[in-house]
This record gives C-alpha cells, sequence and structure tokens, in this order.
C-alpha cells in the first residue's frame, strides 16, 4: 500500500516535468515553423536596397507598405489572380456536383456492376498521374485546346475519386430510411439527394469544397504545359515565371507572394474546422 | 430469367448518376493508361505521327542516356530519405500535440500553418532562403558563427535541402496521425497503468500497434507522391547541379516538352510506374507483419 502511494507521486511529479519538456519542444519547433514565413513578411516591408544588408536587419526600419502595390504591378498579377480564382471557384462547383452524384449512386441505388466500379474508380486513386499526363496533351491539342483552360476545368466534371469515395463513406453512415422516408411521399432520387441528403452531408461537401479549392488554386503542373499565353496564366505559373525575371527585386516579390498565399489563409482560419476534420475523415474512411 | 421495366429503369438511373465518373474513368484514366503503352514503342516528337520503332526507347534508357541512371538514382535517394522522415517527424510530433495542455490548440494551428501555403509560393520562398549570400539560412548560420552551407548548390546538398523544404510541410501528416491518436480508446491506458506501464512502453506496445493501419496508409500515399515529386526541382534546380536533383518526374517532363521527345518520355513514365508498383508491391508484402487491424482480434 505505501509503496503504492508512493509510486503515484513520483509519477505525477514526472508528468509535470514531461509537459514542461514536451512544451519546450513544441515551442522550438513552432518558432521553426514560423520563422520562414514572418521573415517573409519583413521582406516583404523592406526598402529596395534593405533587402541586401549584411547582417540583415530582422526588423526593417521603415516599412515600405507601397510594396504591396508596387509588386502586384511588375507581373500581370491581378489578372491572373482573377483567372486563379475563375479556374479555382469552376473546379471546385464541377468536382463537387459530380463527386456528390456519382457518390449517391455507388452509395444508394443498386444496379450490376456497382462494385466493379466503385473499385475501378477508387483503384485509379493508386495510378500516378502523370501516366496520362501525354497521351492527354495530345488529345487536348487535337481538340483544339491547347493555350486555353478547358483541359484543366472540363476534367474537374468528370467526378474525383477521392472525394466520391469520402462521400460514399459519409454515406454510409446515414440510414436509408431518410430517403426512404421522402420516397414514399413520391420524391425522386435527385430530390432526395439535394433536399434531404445534401444539408444532411454539409460536413463533408465543407471538407470537398476547400480541400477542391485549395487544389485547383496550388496547381502547378497543368497550367504548365497547357497555358501558353501570360494573359491567360494563373497565379502559380505567374510567381514561377517572376522569380526568374525579377529575381533581384526581392522585396516586391515577397509582398506579391503574401498576396498569392492570402486567400489560402483566409480560408484556412475560416474553415480550420473542416480542414481538420477532413484529413481525420479521409483517414479514417480510407480505412474502412 | 426476365428482367422487368421497372428494374432495368432502376439500373439505368444508376448508371446514370454514376455516368461522370465513367466517362471520367475512360477519358482521363483508361485511355491515357492504355495508348501510352502503344506509343512507348515510337518514336514522336509530339507534332508527327508516332512512328514504332520496338523497345529502341528502352534499350536507348538504360545503355545510352546519361541523364537516365542518375535520375533513378536521385529518385530513389530523394524517396529514401524524405518518405521516412516525414512519417517519423509527423508522428512524433502528433504525440507531442497530443495532449490537452494550455494552448495547444495554437500549437496545433502553427504546426499546419505551412502546409496551407501554395507550393509556388513556399518554393519561390525557399529559393530566398537559401540563396547564399541574403538568403535566411545563412544569415542564421552566421549569425550563429557556423559555417555557411552550400544548399541548393552542391551535389551533395541540394536534394537534402528539397527534402527538408517538404518536412517544413508536414502538417497533413501530423493532423492525420494525430485523429488517430485520439481514436485509440482511452481504456487500453488505463488499464496499462494499472498493470504499472511506463509511458514509452505504453507508447510503444499500445500508441504504435494501435495506429499501424495508419502508418502503413500514409507510407504507401507518402511513396507514390515521393516518386512523383515535380515542382520543387522545376522550381528550385532545374535538375542540376550535374543531375543530382533530377527526379525521374522532372526529366519525363522535361524530355517530353522540352526535348520534344514524347514517345521515349512515356517510356520512361513506364519504368517509373514499374518502380512505384514494385515499392508499393514490397511494403503491401511486409506490412502484412506489422500492421495490426482491430477486426483480427475478433476471429
Amino acid at each position: 500500500m505505501v509503496m503504492h502511494t508512493e509510486v503515484r507521486t513520483k509519477q505525477r511529479r514526472s508528468f509535470n516535468i514531461l509537459d514542461t519538456v514536451r512544451l519546450v519542444i513544441l515551442t522550438i519547433g513552432a518558432v521553426a515553423m514560423l520563422f520562414p514565413l514572418l521573415w517573409m513578411v519583413t521582406i516583404a516591408l523592406k526598402g529596395n536596397n534593405d533587402v541586401f544588408k549584411i547582417p540583415p536587419e530582422w526588423f526593417p526600419k521603415e516599412l515600405h507598405w507601397s510594396n504591396f502595390v508596387t509588386g502586384t504591378k511588375e507581373i500581370n498579377f491581378w489578372q491572373t489572380f482573377g483567372n486563379s480564382l475563375f479556374i479555382a471557384i469552376t473546379c471546385t462547383i464541377g468536382q463537387i456536383v459530380s463527386s456528390v452524384l456519382v457518390g449517391y449512386g455507388l452509395a444508394r441505388l443498386s444496379f450490376p456492376g456497382r462494385k466493379l466500379w466503385f473499385s475501378m474508380f477508387v483503384g485509379s486513386l493508386m495510378l500516378p498521374g502523370f501516366v496520362g499526363m501525354i497521351p492527354l496533351f495530345n488529345l487536348y491539342t487535337h481538340l483544339g485546346w491547347y493555350d486555353t483552360w478547358l483541359p484543366i476545368i472540363v476534367p474537374a466534371f468528370f467526378g474525383n475519386a477521392t472525394f466520391s469515395f469520402l462521400y460514399v463513406q459519409y454515406l454510409k453512415t446515414i440510414s436509408v430510411s431518410f430517403d426512404e422516408a421522402a420516397k414514399i411521399d413520391g420524391a425522386s432520387d435527385l430530390y432526395v439527394l439535394i433536399k434531404v441528403l445534401v444539408p444532411m452531408t454539409m460536413p463533408v461537401i465543407m471538407t470537398m469544397v476547400i480541400f477542391s479549392f485549395q487544389g485547383a488554386w496550388n496547381q502547378y503542373l497543368e497550367p504548365l504545359i497547357y497555358i501558353i499565353d501570360p494573359s491567360k496564366w494563373t497565379l502559380a505559373l505567374a510567381m514561377a515565371s517572376y522569380k526568374g525575371t525579377y529575381a533581384t527585386a526581392w522585396n516586391l516579390f515577397m509582398a506579391a507572394d503574401l498576396i498569392y498565399i492570402l486567400p489560402m489563409l483566409l480560408l484556412f482560419f475560416f474553415g480550420q474546422k473542416y480542414f481538420m476534420q477532413g484529413l481525420g475523415s479521409i483517414n479514417s474512411a480510407s480505412l474502412k | 430469367m426476365t428482367v422487368n421495366n421497372k428494374k432495368l429503369r432502376g439500373w439505368a438511373k444508376g448508371y446514370l448518376f454514376i455516368l461522370p465518373s465513367i466517362i471520367g474513368f475512360s477519358v482521363f484514366v483508361a485511355y491515357p493508361l492504355l495508348s501510352s503503352i502503344y506509343y512507348s514503342l515510337t518514336e514522336w516528337s509530339g507534332y508527327d505521327t508516332p512512328r514504332f520503332v520496338g523497345f529502341d526507347n528502352f534499350k536507348y534508357m538504360f545503355t545510352e542516356d546519361p541523364a537516365f541512371w542518375p535520375s533513378v538514382r536521385a529518385t530513389l535517394y530523394f524517396v529514401f530519405l524524405s518518405v521516412p522522415l516525414s512519417l517519423i517527424l509527423g508522428l512524433l510530433l502528433a504525440m507531442l500535440l497530443n495532449k490537452s495542455l494550455p494552448g495547444i490548440k495554437w500549437f496545433r494551428t502553427i504546426y499546419y500553418l505551412p502546409t496551407v501555403v501554395p507550393s509556388i509560393a513556399s518554393l519561390t520562398l525557399w529559393l530566398f532562403i537559401y540563396q547564399p549570400q541574403y538568403g535566411l539560412a545563412n544569415s542564421l548560420l552566421r549569425l550563429l558563427g557556423l559555417p555557411e552551407g552550400t544548399w541548393l548548390t552542391s551535389e551533395t546538398t541540394a536534394l537534402p535541402s528539397i527534402v527538408l523544404i517538404g518536412l517544413w510541410q508536414v502538417g497533413s501528416g501530423i493532423i492525420i496521425f494525430l485523429s488517430g491518436l485520439q481514436s485509440v480508446p482511452q481504456e487500453l491506458y488505463e488499464a496499462a497503468e494499472v498493470d504499472g506501464a511506463v509511458r514509452w512502453r505504453m507508447a510503444l506496445h499500445i500508441t504504435i500497434p494501435m495506429i499501424t493501419p495508419i502508418l502503413f496508409l500514409q507510407l504507401i500515399l507518402g511513396i507514390i507522391g515521393a516518386f512523383q515529386a515535380f515542382n520543387q526541382v522545376q522550381v528550385l534546380t532545374g535538375g542540376g547541379p550535374n543531375f543530382s536533383t533530377s527526379l525521374l518526374n522532372f526529366k519525363i517532363y522535361s524530355d517530353a516538352f522540352n526535348g520534344r521527345m514524347f514517345g521515349y518520355s512515356i517510356a520512361e513514365v513506364w519504368i517509373l510506374f514499374v518502380i512505384i508498383m514494385i515499392f508499393t508491391a514490397v511494403t503491401y508484402r511486409y506490412s502484412n507483419r506489422f500492421v495490426y487491424y482491430e477486426s483480427d482480434n475478433a476471429r
């Protein structure tokens, strides 16, 4: 009995030490994570000559907010910003609508070949994306889609295997009795999906929206291959080429780069819950 | 067996709903996959019609192309370095973050933040960080009185420097592991505590085994993803110095779109594809030994 209590107190004390160690390590890590971004912000606010001082000023003496204006003038920033926004929104709508329809079909309707298609869609996730790159390039070129946004936008409307899969898994957690109740009242499948199930599956749809938008905003390889005309560029292309052309104007570049990041930061801070939930559910869904 | 009309209509409805994915799968997956088998055996610039050349592309690749084997080497080095490091770091940080302490939510947000930064924005940022004279990396080293690093400019450090950027963006791995850790039944720890188990033993014998399925999935996805790395090379190094960062996916891209060797680059795609399949298959095979599935218990 005595020994037991001894062990207990010892354990409690060591827990506190462990917590402290834990917090110290986490703080060091957090500083390392934030440092590059903070450095980026300070560079973006520096004057043209202050960037090249050795040793560097860790905090700029004068804050040049005008860099955010000048930096975006150096390239066709706002036009490409608009292009990226349009592409990202269109791709998101396409992926969500098609994936929800497909997910409903796979989860709620029965027809021969359902399981086969399901496993083919999921299996295609394992295929490396670049396998299709060149034959598809050839196909799009023949369709006259070269140097247009179509090769980027159109495929989004034909289902996304990850999202369909997520939606199927989520629908499985919702009882079929909701569908049946509506169907007894004479509702069609589309009505059941839109009016009954979509409102109930909003959390997973929000997750899909966020990841879809993020993916479209970030993509680089497809625009790089297909879009030549700088007035049709996306921001990813513009920023990658900006780095080559104006390599010396670091402050202006960083200012523009920060504006490129901004929509993602906003998305993250307002949708943080869905990011976290989403990663968790992608995770648990794929283990089922 | 007769199939009545109503049933048939039901089937048609099912196919109507999944039609987008059927078209998508046929056009964007099956067609390129199958046609590329033929294209890999042709000489084709992308402008002309493909000319059948048998296995010449593969012969050239294995025996003559001076950039092929260095690229394979760089790719394997990259995969072996980046995949285990990001798994281990992600898991360790997740275990540290899996405790309700003051401010822990802030820590989780901070660790996830770098993954929110778009790939091109973060790569261009790191290009400046690694800049030898004015970059953050060497400025910090000088501040600490340490010798400067060569980062992207030397054959030996270029690839590890690229891996380091990936470790900065380990956040989604952390969150995935964290959600796995939180689903480990609390009773297991309580039971172990009653038995007087020490903390590190709990980690070793409860936590790790319980999340092996997640570990395994992340390993497979990590391998597939690492073999496809492209943006880093395109933005940071262009494959150099001396092919040390010429990852296969980058070589495939540049052979196709800079070198205008479509047929040859499709042949390379197939080799990379085969390498990925071998890696995935081996991982599957060996994972059976250590992956613990809860349902196994019920047998």
